[in-house]
C-alpha cells in the first residue's frame, strides 16, 4: 500500500524519498554488511549505497539500485549521512523477520537533509509504524580504488563452492591466505590454526569456476576476523568475484538475487595483513594509497572485462 | 605411512573417528604393518576404544619402516597422538561425506610431525589438512574377552533401538542378564528423587540375540554416552555387535569384527562394594584416579591436584600385600549394596602379568618400581623406546610438567 509522497503542507522537499513494496529487499542486503553498528549511506540518482568499515582495513558496501525501488528520488547529486545500522535494521524488521509468502512490509523512507533524522514509514497488514532515526556527520571512508585496469587476478566462482569452506574456516587461525595463480594450485584458501594448516584448492577446470583470469602468482594473507563477516553476503549470493590488485588488496563482489529475481550487489574490500611471519612470507611489503573518487557507483565486472 | 580410503568406506572411517571422539579428546593413530589402529582412552581410564582397519579396508595401504641412516635397524613407524578436535573437522558431516568426497588420502610425515589428510572432493576441489601430532608410547588395553562367561551377540540395529529409548541425559545404564532374560535399565543413584525421574527398562528374550551365552547371572552398569558412538559406527558397518562381560565391577567389552575391520570399546563397570571395604581408601578417590596420579602426573586429568597424589600414595600402602577390597570374584552381585565408588574397572587379585591386574596392587607395584612401566588396570603398555617425547603440539587441556623421568610414559605436551 503506497503512502503519500510528502506530508501535506510541508514546504521543503525531502532530499531523499524512496518507496519499496517489500522492505526485505533492503533489510536482507543490509544484514549482509552488518558487522559494525554504524554505516554511512550515500544516495544518488543511481540508487542507495550503504558502507560499513572496520579498523580501516575492511569495507563492505551494499548497493541497491534505484530500479529496485518503486520510487526513488534525490534532490541533490549526493545525499550522505551516517546512521546506526543496528537500529535501522531493527526498524526495517519491526514486523518480524520471518518471511511468509504473500506478506511483506511496505517501506517509505524520507530524509529531509543535514541535521534531520531519517524517517521510515513501515506498513504491514494495515498496521503502520513510523520511525525516526537520528543521523550523524558522515565520516571519511577508505577508497580502495579498484578498477578493472588495476586488477591482477580475478576469479568468478559459484557461491555454493565457497559457502561450506567459509563456514568451516578454522577460526583458530589468525589469517586466511589466498593464493591465486596461473599455475597450480590455481586458487587456494589456507588457514594456519592451532592444530595445523588447512588448504582448500580449487582447480581452474572446476565446474564451480565460471571465469579464471590469473596473470600472476599472488599469495596474500588477510585477517580472518575481518573476512568472516563476508560469510553472510556469501550465504545470500549466487556468484562471487574475487579480485586482487598489485598491492594485494582484495575485492569480493557478491551477486545477490532478491525474492523478485532482481540483482543487487554487495562488495567487501580488505587490506592484506601486514604481520608477516617467517612461515608465510611470500610477497613484498604493502604500500597503501588512497585516492578520492565518486563513492556511489558500483560496477559489476563482467566475465570478459 | 600412506593410505587411501575410497568413497564408500569414508563414512565408516568418519563414524569411527566420531565414536572415538566420545571417549576422549585425543587418540593414538597407530599405523601397523597389517593395517591402521586407532586407540583412545578417557582421562579417568574407565573407557578404552580400539578400532583396527586392516590394509584391505583401504584402496591403497603402504606402511614402510623408515630407514634411518644412523641406526642399524629400521625404525618402526611409531604411533602418533593426535587431538581429536583437530581431526573432527576433516570428517564433519559424515553422512554427506560419501556424496561430496571421492577419496581421502592419509600420509604421515614422521620427521615433520605432521599427519596430512587430503580429501578429493567433487567439482575438482581438494581439501588438505596438515595436523601436528606428538610421538608417544603405544597404548594397549589388555582384556581377555574369551574369559568372559557372558557373551551376547546382537545386530547393531537392535541395540540402537534399545538405546534410543533412554534419554540423552541418561548417563549410565544397567545390563542385567539371567539365562532366561536380558534387561537394559536406566541406572540411578540411591539418593535420586524417584518422583522426578523417568526410569526406562527394556526387556529382551534370549531369542532376539544372534548368540546368547550366560555363564553367570550378572548386572553390569556402564556409561551409555561412550557406547552411543560405537553404535553409530557399527550401524555404518552393519556388523553385529558382541558384548562380552562378567560380573559387576569387571569391564564390559562391546566389539565388532568383520573381514576388514575390528573394533572394541571396553568400558568399566560399577562394582558392588560393601561399605566397610571402601574405608581403606579415601572416599573421594577411585583406584583409577590413584593409578592415573602415580603414572601420568596430571596428564589429561586436570581436576587432580598435587596434594591428592601424596594422599593416594599413602593410601596404597595397606593394599600392598593383600587383595584389594574389590578383588572378590566369588561375591554375588548385590544390587542394593550402597556403591561408594564410581566406575571402577573389574579387578581380580594377583595376576599382574596384565590380563586383569588389580588396581591398587598395580599401583603399589608401580610405585615401587618407580614408574618404569606404565600400568593401569587393564593397560599393559609395552614401551619399546626411550626417546624423549617431542613437544610439538599446543594443547588446551593438559598440564605440562612432570618432574620424574617419564621417558616411557606418554607425557603431556608443552604449551
Amino acid at each position: 500500500m503506497p503512502l503519500s509522497a510528502q506530508p501535506p503542507g510541508s514546504a521543503e522537499p525531502y532530499l531523499l524519498t524512496a518507496s519499496l513494496d517489500n522492505a526485505r529487499h533492503l533489510s536482507s542486503l543490509l544484514r549482509a554488511v552488518h558487522f559494525q553498528d554504524h554505516a554511512t549511506c550515500f544516495a544518488t540518482v543511481n540508487g542507495l549505497r550503504v558502507t560499513v568499515e572496520d579498523a580501516k582495513c575492511v569495507q563492505a558496501n551494499a548497493f541497491i539500485q534505484a530500479e529496485i525501488f518503486q520510487e526513488f528520488a534525490v534532490q541533490e547529486q549526493t545525499v550522505t549521512f551516517r546512521i546506526n545500522l543496528s537500529v535501522l535494521l531493527d526498524c526495517l524488521t519491526i514486523f518480524g523477520t520471518s518471511s511468509l509468502p504473500g506478506t511483506s512490509t511496505a517501506l517509505r523512507m524520507c530524509y529531509r537533509g543535514y541535521g534531520y533524522p531519517l524517517m521510515l514509514f513501515l506498513e504491514e497488514g494495515g498496521v503502520v509504524t513510523v520511525c525516526k532515526i537520528n543521523t550523524q556527520e558522515p565520516e571519511d571512508l577508505l577508497d580502495f580504488d579498484f578498477c578493472s585496469t588495476k586488477v591482477v587476478n580475478k576469479i568468478i566462482l559459484q557461491s555454493e563452492g565457497l559457502r561450506k569452506a567459509f563456514a568451516e574456516l578454522d577460526m583458530t587461525s589468525e589469517v586466511m591466505q589466498i593464493t591465486m595463480s596461473p599455475d597450480k594450485p590455481y586458487f587456494r584458501l589456507s588457514t594456519f590454526g592451532n592444530a595445523g594448516s588447512a588448504h582448500l584448492d580449487y582447480s581452474k577446470d572446476s565446474d564451480l569456476i565460471e571465469a579464471f583470469h590469473c596473470n600472476q602468482t599472488q599469495t596474500n594473507r588477510y585477517k580472518i576476523s575481518l573476512l568472516k563477516p563476508s560469510t553472510k553476503a556469501l550465504a545470500l549470493s549466487c556468484k562471487v568475484s574475487i579480485r586482487t590488485d598489485a598491492q594485494g588488496f582484495l575485492s569480493l563482489q557478491y551477486m545477490i538475487r532478491n525474492e523478485d529475481g532482481q540483482i543487487c550487489f554487495v562488495e567487501y574490500y580488505c587490506c592484506p595483513d601486514e604481520n608477516i611471519t617467517e612461515e608465510m612470507l611470500r610477497s613484498s611489503c604493502v604500500s597503501l594509497v588512497f585516492t578520492c573518487r565518486d563513492p556511489t557507483t558500483a560496477i559489476w565486472i563482467c566475465e570478459d572485462g | 605411512m600412506k593410505c587411501v580410503i575410497g568413497g564408500a568406506h569414508l563414512r565408516v572411517f568418519g563414524r569411527a573417528i566420531h565414536a572415538i571422539a566420545r571417549i576422549s579428546d585425543e587418540f593414538w593413530f597407530d599405523p601397523l604393518e597389517k593395517g591402521l589402529a586407532l586407540r583412545s582412552v578417557n582421562s579417568s581410564r574407565s573407557a578404552y576404544a580400539y578400532v583396527f582397519f586392516s590394509s584391505m579396508f583401504f584402496q591403497h595401504y603402504c606402511w614402510t619402516a623408515l630407514p634411518q641412516p644412523r641406526q642399524k635397524e629400521k625404525q618402526l613407524s611409531p604411533p602418533c597422538k593426535v587431538i581429536i578436535k583437530s581431526v573432527l573437522p576433516v570428517f564433519r558431516c559424515v553422512n554427506v561425506l560419501e556424496r561430496n568426497v571421492e577419496k581421502c588420502s592419509i600420509y604421515t610425515n614422521i620427521n615433520d610431525h605432521h599427519i596430512t589428510f587430503q580429501l578429493l572432493c567433487k567439482h575438482g576441489v581438494v581439501k588438505t589438512y596438515n595436523l601436528t601430532f606428538q610421538e608417544c608410547d603405544p597404548l594397549q588395553a589388555v582384556f581377555a574377552k574369551h574369559m568372559c562367561p557372558n557373551v551376547l551377540k546382537v545386530h547393531s540395529r537392535l541395540l540402537a533401538d534399545i538405546v534410543i529409548h533412554f534419554p540423552t541425559s541418561q548417563e549410565e545404564v544397567t545390563l542385567s542378564v539371567t539365562p532366561m532374560k536380558v534387561c537394559f535399565k536406566s541406572y540411578t543413584e540411591e539418593d535420586t528423587d524417584f518422583s522426578k525421574t523417568m526410569l526406562t527398562e527394556v526387556q529382551l528374550n534370549p531369542d532376539e540375540f544372534d548368540y546368547f551365552q550366560v555363564g553367570v547371572d550378572s548386572e553390569v552398569t556402564f556409561c551409555l554416552k561412550e557406547l552411543r558412538g560405537l553404535l553409530a559406527f557399527s550401524e555404518a558397518t552393519s556388523v553385529p555387535v558382541s558384548i562380552h562381560f562378567d560380573i559387576s565391577g569387571k569391564p564390559v567389552a562391546f566389539s565388532i569384527e568383520d573381514l576388514v575391520l575390528e573394533a572394541s570399546f571396553i568400558l568399566a563397570t560399577l562394582s558392588d562394594i560393601e561399605k566397610e571395604t571402601t574405608s581403606q581408601q579415601p572416599p573421594s578417590f577411585t583406584p583409577w584416579q590413584e593409578s592415573l596420579e602415580t603414572h601420568t602426573e596430571k596428564a589429561g586429568n586436570a581436576s587432580m591436584d598435587k596434594d591428592s597424589s601424596t594422599q593416594a600414595n599413602a593410601s596404597k600402602k595397606p593394599q600392598r600385600n593383600g587383595k584389594t577390597p574389590s578383588a572378590e570374584p566369588a561375591k554375588p552381585a548385590s544390587p542394593l549394596v550402597k556403591q561408594e565408588r564410581k566406575v571402577i574397572p573389574g579387578a581380580t587379585e594377583g595376576d599382574t602379568t596384565g590380563v586383569e591386574g588389580t588396581t591398587t596392587a598395580h599401583a603399589a607395584l608401580a610405585g615401587e618400581s618407580h614408574y618404569e612401566k606404565f600400568h593401569s588396570l587393564f593397560f599393559g603398555a609395552v614401551s619399546c623406546k626411550e626417546d624423549a617425547v617431542s613437544h610439538t603440539f599446543h594443547s588446551l587441556a593438559t598440564a605440562s610438567d612432570s618432574e620424574e623421568d617419564f621417558g616411557n610414559v606418554p607425557s603431556s605436551p608443552v604449551v
